[in-house]
């Protein structure tokens, strides 16, 4: 059984197993795959919300980087370039989830008229629990904040927040600039803090 | 030029330093309230941290299983690769090549070809003078006949001689 290696590991060898998969090595790719699979699991768990959606997403993402591992050309990390193959597949699938859903617009498309840079952000109004909320309580009240910002809102919030990547690996991720990582970001924590502050006050 | 957004996340990462750092705090009204706001939403981000811990992926090895199975038949399904050998490249040439055959053998087929009775015939009849010293009384016609479709009748009157082939033909 193989296990998870280290990022130290990871760093010597990563080349050197895209390369190999690139000569059509399967076990190459198996080996990154055991590298990766959590952490995309973990990334695509938290964008959707849905164990079994966040499996077959991981698994077509891992597809899609078999099929053009031919063309990483190793100007980024490896990390980097599946988390791009990831975004894409599971940003698509939440737009078309919300095309069949009647297109109800993301939160954050709105906030971008209403919320003034410069404002202070003001805590909610509703009443704070008087009883300590269960811990599947808080994730529920997370999850549903964060499935009210957009795809692309709900990326950066994460890859920033969760896996502390930087704005650049972000950015590369995204396929967009470092400003609008970091202008999303700015809005993302702007619609969470307003409404996940009663949360984690009192937790 | 960064927009406030920017410089605010900047900010708020610690990615502003120097105369940039500076610059903007002293660009903000109330950097106590910013400050405040900093601090909450370095709160959130250590919460959601915190909180945000995926479940585990469990059976991870039915997971790779499963990836290589779908990627075994992936690679069955795919239709074998196509030849590459047509490419644009080997089209022209090929063409080119065939061309050039067709041209050569054209070339040596006519050459090698004996001229066709009739057209022998015709540049005997053309080259043919008659000799007014020899035929003063020569005439001749050529015409169409109007009995026979589509034949040619060469009439001739006072010739001593004709060419013994003429009548053959």
């Amino acid at each position: 059984m193989q296990t998870e290696t280290t990022p130290a590991q990871a760093d010597v060898s990563e080349l050197d197993l895209v390369r190999r998969c690139q000569a059509g090595e399967t076990e190459a790719f198996d080996q990154l795959v055991t590298r990766y699979r959590t952490r995309v699991f973990a990334m695509i768990y938290n964008m959707v919300h849905n164990e079994q959606d966040a499996w077959d997403l991981a698994q077509e993402s891992f597809v899609k980087a078999w099929k053009s591992i031919g063309r990483f050309r190793g100007k980024s990390s490896f990390y980097t370039w599946i988390y791009r193959i990831v975004m894409n597949v599971t940003i698509d699938w939440l737009r078309k989830r919300q095309v069949k859903a009647g297109g109800a617009e993301f939160d954050d498309a709105i906030q971008l008229k209403e919320i003034d840079p410069a404002s202070k952000t003001v805590p909610k109004a509703d009443p704070l629990p008087h009883q300590r909320m269960e811990q599947h309580e808080i994730r529920a009240r997370i999850d549903q904040a964060i499935s009210q910002l957009s795809p692309e809102h709900r990326a950066v919030i994460l890859m920033k927040e969760i896996e502390e990547m930087q704005y650049h690996e972000i950015a590369e991720s995204l396929g967009c600039s470092i400003g609008t990582v970091m202008s999303r970001l700015f809005y993302a924590r702007k619609k969470l803090q307003n409404s996940l502050r009663d949360v984690y006050e009192n937790v | 030029m960064k927009t406030f957004e920017e410089k605010w996340t900047a900010w708020l990462d610690g990615q502003l330093s120097g105369k940039e750092l500076t610059e903007f705090e002293a660009s903000l009204p109330d950097l106590a309230a910013a400050e405040a706001e900093k601090r909450d939403a370095l709160r959130l981000g250590a919460f959601l941290k915190e909180q945000l811990a995926a479940p585990a992926l469990n059976n991870e090895e039915f997971f790779s299983h499963q990836l290589h199975e779908r990627i075994a038949r992936d690679t069955q399904d795919r239709p074998r690769s196509t030849s590459t050998w047509w490419t644009i490249p080997r089209l022209v040439w090929s063409g080119a090549t065939a061309l050039a055959l067709f041209v050569i053998t054209t070339v040596v087929l006519m050459s090698q070809h004996p001229a066709g009775e009739q057209s022998e015939y015709l540049t005997q009849i053309l080259n043919s003078r008659v000799d007014p010293a020899a035929n003063p009384n020569a005439t001749i016609y050529i015409f169409e006949s109007k009995n026979d479709n589509k034949v040619t009748v060469l009439w001739t009157e006072g010739l001593q001689t004709l060419p013994a082939d003429y009548a053959a033909k």
